[in-house]
């Protein structure tokens, strides 16, 4: 047993942090809704300084993990770039891949590039571009609609199951941060002659939110790692990472926002940013309910790994 | 990043459950039931597994243990929680009290005590809680006054779980007056359940019959040679045998294993009512998150740093987990959850069985209030500015 990321990915992770504090923390969210050219320009840029492009997180557990520990770095700062979608870009044609619903392709920073490779959950894959400018919406300010274009050889399942595991990895960074804000607001903020974080209500809040984000944390590990152990239950495992990475990071988001009190509603303060630019990697391909109802679909199918068996062939 | 335990670890879970299906009854609900032959198979599993040398795999090898890892142990936990804990109430001896007198004992208390333990033969309770020291235990009352080169004692313990199948009991008292530093003079005495002046009674519960008790100590007497770690030193002896007890029970097995038991095949789960299926699923989630919590508090303990904070996030989410599951494994079934183990239950009254107890999860050793406490507090001592 060893529950530890490996150097690799805690390295890379730190590079990561570090390049995305230069160009400015949450701050290049702000600016990137301001003017979306920051992405290409500012944002590309310091992704290819760092070398995002050249870890494939197929070839390893090591790398896997890597990437993860990008993606979280980049849910951390609501990093206005398609993070999950260029790590796991096509090694072929280098095509960016995201997974997307069934009846409209709805893609983050579709507008991006000019094709894109993508997939249904169930592996149904073509080539795709952007049909309509970005929704430009306070909810989905990068988001674009695709049309598709032609079909594509069906993806592999470990390329719809990675990229659903890095957008896990990319909501706990979120997550933690959210987490991180509420504990420096409140431990700064003084009402009724005493600090928020005095009180023990808000106490209680912080410490169901710290566990909610500490048991996504090990569940976004051992996610990764089971896609390499056991690949033939990869489906039913990044769906349960999906499930839960909705379910905690709506619940602590919440639990920061309402922490703010007012100032968690405006954009001068982080915490706005993260809950809205955020939304688009909790509602593409599909929230929570419907991982919920895929997510029994595949347990029942092919089986859910725990002590005791569930679901599959199991007996 | 590798959560494979190891082959020894892997075998080790394989022979305990074909140990514990050979000879463990297949509905067994664990030892305090009405049925005195429920205890009797605990008493029995104890032997051996004390035989095959498992009862104390977990314990150092200087005191007949295996030296198993804490992963090893991690395996022990799971499988004994997840049947119903076969070993009865010895589990707390050979969790806790053991290790606590293997680090606080003197040599005579280790040759005495250790043996029996590790032979399966003896069943310890725990004396802290007090009718007016729960979650506040440190003001307990409970006197110990110097007398004829001894103590005697007098006062109240109450919730002490099997004092009335227990030999011996590991007591909290306070010698001395208490100053404003509560935590002093606090004093572990280790006295046989026997001994003149002390009455135990039954308490009614929904756990089942013999299960909670009340203690009365009055002008106990105790030897010099049945304290604990030393006059005062109590409150380093608790702290150690809580943080046992916290990530002690592995409720995440039992559950899956429910969950596993009423709908664990392909068929099983496509039976489920449509309503229940989100939940279901979320179950499932919930169930292998609660367990990689547990996990974590494990590696930190491996790693030699503190475990306190992520056991209490380990308790948190294991408790909570533990009464999610249960009121879903009650909408399953439906009203036949009001059914008990005598009127043919689903699952031969499991489930009833651990909804009963999972109401108990977020109070007994320590509440989750306490919990969330100890998380808040480490977070946002963290952070600068912070009190
Ligand atoms: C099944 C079971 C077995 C047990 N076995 C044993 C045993 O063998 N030996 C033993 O010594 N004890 C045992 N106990 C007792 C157990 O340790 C206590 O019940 C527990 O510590 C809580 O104490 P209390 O019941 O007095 O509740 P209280 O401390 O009175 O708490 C009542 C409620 O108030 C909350 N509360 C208390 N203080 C605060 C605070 N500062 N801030 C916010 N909320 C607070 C609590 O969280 C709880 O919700 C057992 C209990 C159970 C349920």
């Amino acid at each position: 047993m060893n529950l530890e990321l490996p150097d690799l990915a805690t390295d890379f992770g730190a590079a990561a942090a570090r390049a995305f504090a230069d160009l400015g923390g949450v701050d290049c969210a702000r600016r990137a809704e301001a003017e979306p050219g920051v992405r290409e320009v500012e944002v590309a840029k310091a992704l290819d300084g760092l070398g995002a492009l050249d870890v494939d997180p197929r070839s390893d557990l090591d790398s896997a993990a890597a990437a993860g520990e990008l993606c979280r770095q980049a849910g951390r700062n609501v990093l206005p770039y398609p993070i999950a979608s260029v790590v796991m870009r096509s090694p072929e044609d280098g095509l960016p891949f995201a997974v997307v619903g069934d009846d409209r392709p709805r893609v983050d920073h579709g507008d991006l590039f000019g094709e894109w490779r993508i997939s249904t959950l169930d592996g149904r894959s073509k080539t795709a571009g952007p049909m309509a400018p970005r929704l430009a919406s306070k909810l989905g300010p990068f988001v674009t609609d695709l049309t598709a274009g032609r079909d594509q050889d069906p993806s592999t399942g470990a390329d719809v199951s990675l990229h659903m595991a890095l957008t896990g990895w990319q909501i706990l960074g979120t997550a933690e941060r959210a987490l991180e804000l509420a504990v420096e607001h409140v431990s700064d903020r003084v009402q009724f002659g005493q600090r928020l974080s005095e009180f023990q209500a808000v106490q209680f809040q912080l410490a169901d939110a710290a566990v909610a984000v500490d048991g996504l944390r090990e569940l976004s590990r051992f996610t990764l790692w089971r896609l390499f152990a056991s690949p033939n239950e990869a489906r039913a495992d990044v769906l349960a990472l999906r499930l839960h990475a909705l379910d905690s990071a709506r619940s602590v988001l919440r639990t920061s926002q309402q922490l703010h009190g007012a100032s968690g509603l405006c954009d001068e303060y982080d915490i706005s940013i993260l809950c809205r630019h955020i939304q688009p990697e909790m509602r593409l391909p599909f929230g929570a309910e419907r991982t919920a109802s895929e997510l029994f679909a595949a347990a029942a199918a092919i089986g859910f790994s725990g002590l005791f068996p569930h679901g599959g062939s199991a007996v | 990043m590798d959560y494979d335990f190891g082959e020894r670890a892997c075998e080790l879970r394989a022979r305990l459950r074909e140990l514990i299906s050979t000879e463990i009854p297949h509905d067994y609900l664990g030892a305090f039931t009405d049925d005195p032959e429920d205890l009797e198979v605990a008493q029995r599993f104890c032997r051996r597994l004390a035989a095959e040398g498992l009862l104390t795999w977990a314990w150092p090898e200087e005191y007949g243990g295996s030296g198993g890892s804490v992963w090893e142990q991690t395996v022990v936990r799971e499988e004994m929680w997840a049947h119903h804990e076969p070993r009865g109430a010895q589990y707390m001896g050979l969790n806790w009290v053991g290790p606590a007198i293997m680090a606080f004992g003197r040599e005579g208390q280790k040759e005495r005590f250790l043996p029996p333990i590790a032979a399966g033969q003896v069943i310890w309770c725990q004396g802290f809680s007090e009718p007016d020291a729960g979650s506040d235990l440190a003001s307990l009352t409970t006197r110990a006054e110097p007398h004829e080169g001894g103590f005697r004692i007098t006062g109240q313990k109450i919730w002490t779980s099997y004092a009335q199948m227990a030999q011996w009991c590991v007591l909290a008292a306070r010698v001395g007056t208490a100053t404003t530093k509560k935590h002093e003079g606090i004093t572990i005495f280790l006295i046989p359940v026997d001994r003149e002046g002390i009455t135990v009674r039954p308490i009614k519960s929904m756990l089942g019959p013999h299960h909670l008790n009340e203690c009365f100590f009055d002008g106990v007497f105790a030897g010099p040679d049945e304290v604990l770690g030393g006059v005062g030193n109590g409150w380093n002896v608790i702290r150690r045998a809580l943080a046992h007890e916290r990530v002690g029970i592995a409720r995440y097995a039992r559950c899956d294993r429910l969950m596993s038991q009423w709908a664990g095949t392909r068929d099983g789960m496509a039976a489920l009512p449509v309503g229940l299926r989100s939940a279901w699923a979320r179950a499932l989630v919930q169930v292998r998150v609660a367990r990689l919590l547990a996990y974590r508090a494990v590696a930190e303990q491996e790693a030699g740093r503190s475990a306190d904070v992520s056991a209490s996030a380990a308790r948190l989410a294991v408790t909570q987990c533990d009464q999610q599951v249960a009121e879903l494994l009650f909408q399953a079934v439906e009203d036949r959850s009001l059914e008990g183990p005598d009127n043919d239950a689903p699952l031969e009254g499991a489930i009833e069985d651990h909804w009963r107890y999972a109401q108990a999860a977020t109070v007994a050793a320590g509440t989750i209030e306490i919990q969330r406490m100890i998380v808040s507090r480490s977070l946002l001592a963290g952070n600068k500015g912070a009190p």
